[in-house]
This record gives structure tokens, sequence and C-alpha cells, in this order.
């Protein structure tokens, strides 16, 4: 939770029709964790067919307690809409922070409303492999 | 057409009849001072110029005496064209002159009226746009609000006025007042007074929706309007001070009955002067209340000086962030056992963000535990019942903390330890071992379900637990500046604090961490260190009394 001068945060997304990765490159903090969560709304907003919300952290420099507050309100967000997020490529430093503060499960335990549809989440995840073939799996994506 | 022929001067006064239809007055007199020929134009101006007629009976003094100095040095045709000016009735008039041998002059009159007007209009629209450029450096320069007011009474009272009052919104039956006379220093006073009695001032006052200037009968405005000393006021207006959207009060501005009144330009203009004074005014005004609150709650928030409770040592440590928020997210109480024989309760946490959203949630933390301490010995409970008073759908601010309960048990002291998504506190063994405390939870304030593992600990006398933020571990700085201090750092620090009192425990980490940071920024750094004395029964009974041991 730090306050030193932070690199900008730079979000790349990409989108299909029912996934939307964003790839994450900077800080996630008290200055510009805003830009995320204003991106992340903005595609749930967009795409009403949205299945699953991928937050690429591979590139993610530090995050403060700000950064978290922004991936719990995404994460409120995604499930108001059931859509799964999936936090991927999680550095180290976001691990031990998730960890730390009790967050994890939560922040990667499949949507409350799983059973959205008769089909289940399980089938929507297949969907979405098929969607992004080349896309790396995230530690997460047994949860 | 008024024409004659002059045989002393033969001046072609037929040929003029050129000049008679030419648009510009035109005027020929000779030597004597007597006028020759006045065309169409100059007749209209002057309508006592008829030939023959003496300048002196004819024209303006200027324009005589202007004749009679250019015929007197008779210099001859080399002397220096001059230009005279002077008015003819309402107007502005420049006589140029040409001079004939014979000492014959004809007066070319042209009409600068609405030049010098021009010219005038420049100059007090310059000196207007001066004043207001200076009015906003002055008025900007400064947050303070006393300061912004008496600049506007003073520059108001200089430059637009005899007088000028400013008017702040009322408080209470009061109304705040700063008078200012002419060059005088502003003064400020209050008077119990309803700004009824000044026609618009109600109006003024109230900010929105804007109201236009009011010109006041000077006979209506109750005494307390005019400055003593100030003698009768001819005019007054009422002028509001517009805000950003609160009210900053109304500028009044009188001017001294043998004066000239206000015209409408100065009206204006003196709106002009009101919008940047009210501006300026206004922001001093939410900067002052801004300053107050987060002095108000920043007093509330300075955590306890901590001491020892039944037999438990207590310390504790701040330092907060350097930040201009001032406010930062950490905080700590110690909530001494109701009653004998029952643990004290110890409370660290970290807000997330800064300012005054931080410093609102951790005022509700901190007043919703206080009345969850009926419930300390369950932990468990009393932060999921936080959880729930926190929890709010417009946010996911959230709060991580760690409650430890603390008891005294013959030399030693017992402790529970409960880590809600917080850093776990660290034990200092005699040996100078340092253990985690085996204790994990859920952040509180953001996620529905919350669940956390407590960690039951004993400490020997000389033992310690500390509780601390991750300001210390996060802090970056070391000996190229950006290195984070670290928990390994913490822990060899605290190594070496093993036996030391919790006081010197806590200076130690706090020295440590400023050096480390030096002059670098910071986040908040929060402590609490809980040790078992080292004591001395003095009495050899059960030991739960307070004020049986001495540390």
């Amino acid at each position: 939770m730090s306050t030193f001068p932070s690199s900008h945060l730079r979000l790349t997304a990409v989108d299909t029709e029912t996934v939307v990765r964003i790839e994450l490159l900077g800080d996630l903090d008290y200055d510009n964790a805003d830009l995320l969560l204003d991106a992340a709304t903005a595609k749930l907003a967009a795409r009403p067919r949205l299945r699953e919300l991928h937050l690429g952290c591979a590139g993610l420099g530090s995050i403060d307690s700000t950064g978290l507050s922004v991936l719990l309100m995404i994460r409120r967000r995604t499930d108001a809409a059931n859509v799964l997020l999936r936090l991927e490529d999680r550095p180290p430093a976001l691990d031990r922070l998730l960890t730390i503060t009790g967050s994890l499960d939560h922040l990667t335990a499949l949507p409350t409303g799983a059973a959205r549809e008769t089909s289940g989440p399980g089938e929507s995840r297949a969907d979405t492999e098929e969607a992004i073939p080349a896309r790396p799996t995230g530690p997460d994506s047994s949860a | 057409m008024v024409t004659s022929t002059n045989p002393a001067t033969g001046v072609d006064v037929q040929g003029g009849s050129l000049w008679s239809r030419a648009p510009y007055p035109v005027l020929i007199a000779d030597l004597q001072g007597a006028i020759i020929l006045v065309n169409e134009a100059a007749g209209a101006l002057l309508p006592r110029a008829r030939p023959g007629t003496p300048m002196t009976d004819a024209v303006p003094d200027w324009l005589s005496s202007a004749h009679a100095a250019l015929r007197l040095p008779r210099q001859g045709a080399a002397a220096e064209p001059a230009v005279w000016s002077g008015r003819v009735g309402d107007r502005v008039f420049e006589a140029h002159p040409t001079v004939e041998d014979s000492g014959t002059v004809l007066w070319w009159l042209v009409d600068t009226t609405d030049h010098r007007l021009a010219e005038e209009a420049l100059r007090r629209e310059r000196e207007r746009t001066a004043f207001l450029g200076r009015a906003s450096n002055l008025l900007l320069s400064s947050l303070n609000l006393d300061r912004c007011t008496n600049v506007t009474a003073q520059m108001a009272a200089e430059h637009l006025a005899d007088a000028a009052l400013v008017i702040a919104p009322m408080r209470g039956n009061r109304l705040p007042i700063v008078t200012c006379l002419g060059d005088g220093n502003p003064v400020a006073s209050s008077a119990i007074a309803d700004p009824a009695s000044v026609p618009g001032l109600v109006e003024a006052l109230q900010g929105f929706p804007p109201v236009p200037t009011r010109w006041v009968d000077p006979r209506t405005v109750p005494d307390w309007v005019v400055p003593e000393g100030f003698g009768a006021p001819g005019s007054i207006v009422v002028t509001p001070l517009p805000g950003h959207g609160v009210p900053a009060g109304a500028l009044i501005l009188l001017r001294r009955a043998d004066g000239p009144g206000f015209t409408p330009e100065e009206e204006v203009f003196a709106r002009l002067f009101a919008a940047r004074a009210g501006a300026a005014m206004s922001a001093a005004r939410l900067y002052a209340d801004q300053s107050a609150i987060t002095d108000v709650l920043m007093r509330e928030l300075l955590p306890p000086s901590l001491h020892q409770v039944s037999g438990v040592d207590f310390a504790g440590g701040y330092r907060p962030s350097e930040d201009h928020e001032r406010i930062g997210g950490d905080f700590y109480d110690v909530h001494p056992a109701g009653t004998e024989g029952a643990p004290s309760l110890v409370v660290l946490g970290d807000v997330c963000g800064k300012g005054l959203e931080a410093a609102v949630l951790t005022g509700k933390i901190r007043n919703t535990l206080h009345a969850l301490l009926p419930l300390a010995d369950d932990h468990q409970r009393m932060l999921a019942l936080l959880n729930m008073a926190l929890l709010n759908s417009h946010h996911t601010r959230f709060a991580t903390l760690v409650l430890a309960s603390a008891v005294r048990e013959g030399g030693s002291v017992r402790m529970r330890v409960t880590s809600a998504g917080h850093p776990p506190p660290l034990v200092v063994r005699a040996t100078g071992e340092v253990e985690e405390a085996d204790t994990r939870g859920t952040l509180i304030g953001a996620i529905p379900e919350v669940r956390a593992d407590s960690a039951d600990l004993f400490l020997a006398p000389g033992e310690t637990c500390v509780l601390y933020t991750d300001g210390f571990t996060e802090a970056r700085g070391g000996p190229m500046g950006d290195a984070m201090f670290g928990e390994e750092r913490l822990r060899r620090v605290l190594a070496e604090c093993a036996g030391m009192p919790a006081e010197g425990i806590v200076e130690r980490i706090q020295m440590v961490a400023a050096q480390w940071v030096g002059t670098g920024r910071h986040d908040d750094m929060a402590v609490v260190v809980v040790s078992a004395p080292r004591s001395h029964h003095l009495s050899a009974v059960n030991g739960h009394t307070r004020g049986r041991f001495t540390a």
C-alpha cells in the first residue's frame, strides 16, 4: 500500500463476443486503480452477452489497498452480471496480497450466481477456450 | 451663408464659397481679432460669430486667447504651428490655425469629442482591467478567509466607493461585517441586525439565485450600514458576492452625498469585482471548512497513549504519512477489560485508501468495535458483525485488522490474536526468536462472507507480541532509496529487541524505519506492542489484581 510515484497503468483490451481480456501493465494503486474499474465496468455494460472477464496480471507492478478494493468491486460487478472473473498470470506479489487479505478465494471463485444457466459454468469455460485458444491458463483456472 | 470682402487683407472671400460648404467649421479672423469669415458649419457651432464681430465676443475664451497668442509674437511664418483645444458647448474641439503673412488667421475646428471619449474609455478600461488583475492576484494568493474579506473591503473602498462593507452570511443572529473607509484599514465587527432592514441584502446573502445589484435609497438604510464618521451617504449599492454555490456574502458600497453617485457602468464594474472577490472568499471558506473538518477528525483519530493495563504492558506508535492528504488509514485502540481478570482488547488496523474517506471508515470501525466490546471474547463474531456493519453496496473500501485479547496469568500473558486480512502479529521470544502468529482471515467490509482463524499465544515475562501495519514492511528506502523494508528486516530488528520493554521496542522499530525511509515519502506506520513485563511480584498471590506488579 505504497504511496510512491507510480508508473502509469496501461490497459489493453482484447474483446470477443463472450470474452474480454484486459491486460494490465503498470501499478494498480490509489492514483490509477480507477482506470481499471472504469474500463471493466464499461466492458460489462457494453457487452450483455459477455461470459468471462480476464484480467491479465503478468505486467502488474505494485498493487495497494485501493487496487485490491477495485478488484473486489470488479468481482462484485461480474457477479451481478453473471460473468466469470479470472485473474490470470498473477505475479507472486499479487498472490501474497490476496493471501494475506484472505481475498484470494473470493476473487478466484466461480460467480456466486454460477448456476445461472442450465449448462453450468463448466460448459461456458469450454466455450471460452475455443474462443481464445492461445490464452495462457492462469493458476486460478481450477477455481 | 455669410460672406464679405475685406479690402484690407485682400482675402478673396468670394472664393470662400468653397469654404462655406466645407463639412468642418472654418473661421477667419484678422490681425485685430475681428472675424472676417464664418462658414456654415462654424456658424452653426458659434451662432454669435459673424463677420466684423470681435473674436472675444463670438468664440469661447480658449479660442480667442489662442488667436491673440498667435498674433502677438509675430515671429513670422517660421513659427511652430500649434494646436489648441477646448470645449465648445458640450463638445471638445481642436483648433488648427493657418497663418497668413498679413496676420490673418484661418482657424480649422475639428470635433474631437468622440475621440476623447474613446481615449478616456480606453484609459478607464485599462485601469479597471489592471485593478481586476491586481484584485485577483491579491485575493487568490491567500486561502485565508479573513484576509480575503479584508482585501475585498479595502480594494472596494479604495477604487469603487468612499466606503465599503463586506457582509458575511449570518452566524446565529449576528451579521459579521468588515468595514473599510476610503484609504483606511479594514475593521471587522459584527452587528445584531436584521439583513431584511437593507433592501436587497437578504437576496444577496442567499447567494442563489443570482440577484442584480440593488440601488438603495440612502435615507432608508439602518444606522449600522453607515460607518462611523462617514457623514451622510449619497448613494448606496448592494452587490452579491457570488460563491461556488455557497453564499459568500454581500458587498455594500457607499458614496458620500457631496460626491458623484454610481454610474451604471461603475455598477457593472463593481459586479465584476464582486464576482472575483466572491469566488476567492468562497474558496477560502470551503478550504477553512475542510481544514476544520480535517482537524476535528484528526483529533478524533489520533491514537491513544498506551500504558500498562492490568499487568500487561501496551505501547503504541503511529507515524502518519507526510502526504498532503493528511489523514491516513492506520489506527489502533486498546480497550481495557471491563472486569478484573478479563482480557483487554487491542485493535490495530489499516483502512483502504487515504484522506477523508479513509478517515470516515476508520471512525466507523472504531465506533462499531467499541459497541461490540461485550463480545470481545469471540473474535470471529465481532469480525462478522463488524463486516456486516461496514458492507456497503456503493463501494468495496475495506479494512484489514488484527484483534488481540491479552490477559495476565501469573507472570505471563495469555493472548488470542486474530487477523482479518492483516499481516499476522510477530512474537518476540525471550531467546530472540521471532515467530509469526498462526492466524489468517478475510479482510473486512467488502465481502459478504468473512472467516478468520485465531491463534492462542503465551508470552513469558519479557516476551512480546508486535502488531504492525504494512506501512513498515512496505516502506521504501535504504541505501538505494527504493528497496522495501520488508518483513525479514522487521524480524531482524525485532530479534535484537528481545527482552526490551514495550516502549523501547516501539521506539526502536520507529527509529529504524525512519532511518530506512530517510526523507522519502512513506505510508502511515502504526505499531502496537503487547508485552508480559519482567515483573517483580509485590505480593505472592494470584497477581490478577491491578497494581500488584511493577515493570
